[in-house]
């Protein structure tokens, strides 16, 4: 049993999308530009030319935030969404209804149609896939260039990710809607 | 009267030629092929959703919720509105309102079914639905029970109206009072759908669960003149004119709360400029469809109640018709409105180009479901006035 959370140190983000990619393939994501599981997204610098503000671009990749208070897991009329054993939120796609309330729920627009199982499907920290055959890392976080994202346990002390909460600062997406998220920014 | 199975009193006449009979003038010609029309859409419709699913509607990630949410929602109100009107004379005991109960009651159960109707297509799998919801309840979610209590108030609303059908007064009234208090909490419930968005600031909060029990009030009113102005063909005679002035009078009182209600909503919206929900405030009211909702379900009709204090039962019919455009409008608005901001996670290079609101507007199918929905209401109410004496026992 673990509580798998995130940190992305996502200054180091340069938008190359590798783990949009990444996780459309080891995910079996369809293509579509509605059905992703992960996102860079980014603002366009302040200013007008050429008198740019450089620094106040930024890229800013994202996902579910596997929150630990999920709203998507509170207003799911049929306990589809559930916490696995490893803190991640997932779905049972046998017992979604598509009512999409979910989706409204959200505040992190972190979930989408699949349109081959017509069920809601959203980021599962590769618990399908990567985790399930042994593996430490989830696809987005092995293929960084940047080293962008550090995926872990954050009941582990020891982990790569208690270690660097525990000495870099770090924010979390709209946290005054108290779902507590287990994504990380790292500053 | 005849009896029926389970001990119904149908009435002596009823089969298919009696509603195939109907008097042949132009505007009741013009509904019945409206009517029929309105189904054949829902069949057409449906059979486009089956074929299609999803990919029919126009609901996208970012607007998962459509047309047909709203139309399930505008007649579950229509049902919670009648089930109040019903409720004054029956089970409050209001003897003016007593003629127009039973109408009420059988109004409540056609207008949920049609919704249920609606619903039954836009829930991605209702079967599963019914399965889940009783093996793996989840009790934290609005849906869950506002679904299950309108499937227990659909129960005893048709359990009301059979003891009505009986004249057994005493049952119905138990009946009657426990399917409101399971109705009004449905519908609280339906409000609560959207009152529990924290992530949609527009729509959180206490107001849509209490405003959704005012605007069904609203809505019963509006539906009791339209079916009793078919009822009397406007001919209304004193008894009638009687109770269509005190629900007229009622009506005033209603809509003026509302509109205090609204005019409180959108300052407190817009007031300091919260982010999120001051600009979607501002968004709404240079909407057209805003405008629709005030003018026709609320202007129109208070100016009406207004002129002589609703002494115009005719009038009011009229301005009722209008009212109910107002009220589509308003649940139509309540829908998109709660969606129409992007959740701002900074997708603005990807997928979230500008501009920066979320436009929908409903596809065919969408549209053809939900008039079918209203086609399968008109309908099942007519065939319910052929069948069952719907006008006050003596």
């Amino acid at each position: 049993m673990a509580r798998y959370g995130m940190a992305l140190d996502y200054k180091n983000c340069i938008n190359c999308k590798a783990c949009e990619v990444a996780c459309k393939e080891e995910n079996g994501v369809e293509l579509g530009a509605e059905k992703h599981r992960i996102w860079v997204g980014g603002n366009n610098p302040d200013g007008q030319w050429p008198l740019l503000d450089i620094a106040s671009a930024a890229f800013m990749p994202s996902q579910c935030q596997h929150c630990e208070d999920a709203p998507c897991q509170e207003v799911c009329p049929t306990n589809a969404t559930y916490y696995d054993e490893n803190h991640v939120v997932r779905v049972d796609s046998d017992k979604c209804i598509l009512c999409s309330y979910c989706m409204n729920a959200c505040p992190y627009d972190a979930r989408y149609v699949d349109d081959r199982t017509m069920t809601v499907d959203k980021c599962t920290f590769c618990s399908d896939t990567r985790l399930a055959r042994g593996e430490t890392t989830t696809a987005c976080q092995n293929t960084c260039p940047t080293k962008v994202r550090t995926f872990g346990d954050l009941d582990d002390p020891n982990s790569e990710i208690s270690e660097l909460l525990r000495t870099r600062d770090h924010f979390s997406l709209k946290a005054h809607l108290g779902t507590n998220p287990k994504l990380f920014y790292l500053t | 009267m005849k009896i029926g199975p389970l001990n119904i009193p149908i009435k002596e006449d009823f089969s298919l030629k009696s509603i195939l009979d109907f008097e042949r003038t132009p505007i009741n010609m013009l509904l019945a092929v409206s009517v029929l029309a309105m189904l054949a859409m829902l069949l057409l419709g449906v059979g486009n959703y089956l074929i299609h699913s999803h990919h029919a509607y126009n609901v996208t990630r970012e607007h998962p919720w459509g047309l047909m949410i709203a139309v399930y929602i505008f007649f579950v109100v229509s049902s919670t509105g009648f089930c109040i009107v019903g409720s004054l004379g029956d089970v409050f005991g209001f003897k003016d309102f007593t003629m127009i109960s039973k109408r009420a009651i059988f109004g409540s159960i056609v207008t949920i079914m049609a919704g249920f109707t609606v619903i039954a297509f836009e829930i991605g799998h209702p079967v599963t639905m019914l399965i889940y919801n009783v093996l793996t309840p989840g009790l934290t979610s609005a849906i869950w029970w506002m679904g299950t209590l309108y499937g227990l108030y659909l129960t005893f609303m048709i359990i009301e109206f059979y003891f009505l059908l009986n004249n057994d007064m005493k049952k119905a009234k138990i009946f009657g009072l426990t399917g409101l208090l399971v109705g009004l909490a449905a519908h609280s419930n339906l409000g609560s759908v959207f009152g529990f968005l924290n992530a949609r600031t527009i729509s959180q909060g206490v107001y849509y669960p209490t405003y959704f029990i005012l605007t069904a009030f609203i809505t019963g009113i509006f539906l009791s003149f339209i079916v009793m102005g078919f009822r009397y063909k406007l001919n209304f005679d004193d008894k009638t004119k009687k109770l269509l002035e005190g629900l007229a009078k009622i009506q005033g009182l209603l809509i003026s709360i509302l509109i205090f209600f609204m005019t409180w909503k959108l300052l407190t919206d817009m007031y300091g400029g919260m982010p999120n929900r001051a600009e979607v405030a501002h968004h709404i009211i240079h909407s057209t469809p805003f405008y629709a909702e005030v003018i026709l379900a609320m202007i129109i009709p208070l100016l009406v109640i207004l002129k002589d204090f609703g002494k115009s039962p005719v009038l009011m019919f009229w301005a009722s018709l209008s009212g109910m455009v107002g009220i589509f409008f308003m649940r139509y608005n309540l829908v998109h409105d709660t969606q129409v901001k992007p959740l701002q996670m900074m997708k603005t290079n990807e997928y979230q180009l500008p501009p920066e609101w979320i436009e929908y507007f409903p596809s065919a199918t969408e549209i053809m479901i939900s008039l079918g929905g209203l086609g399968l209401c008109i309908a099942l109410y007519y065939v319910g006035t052929k069948a069952f004496d719907l006008d006050e026992s003596h």
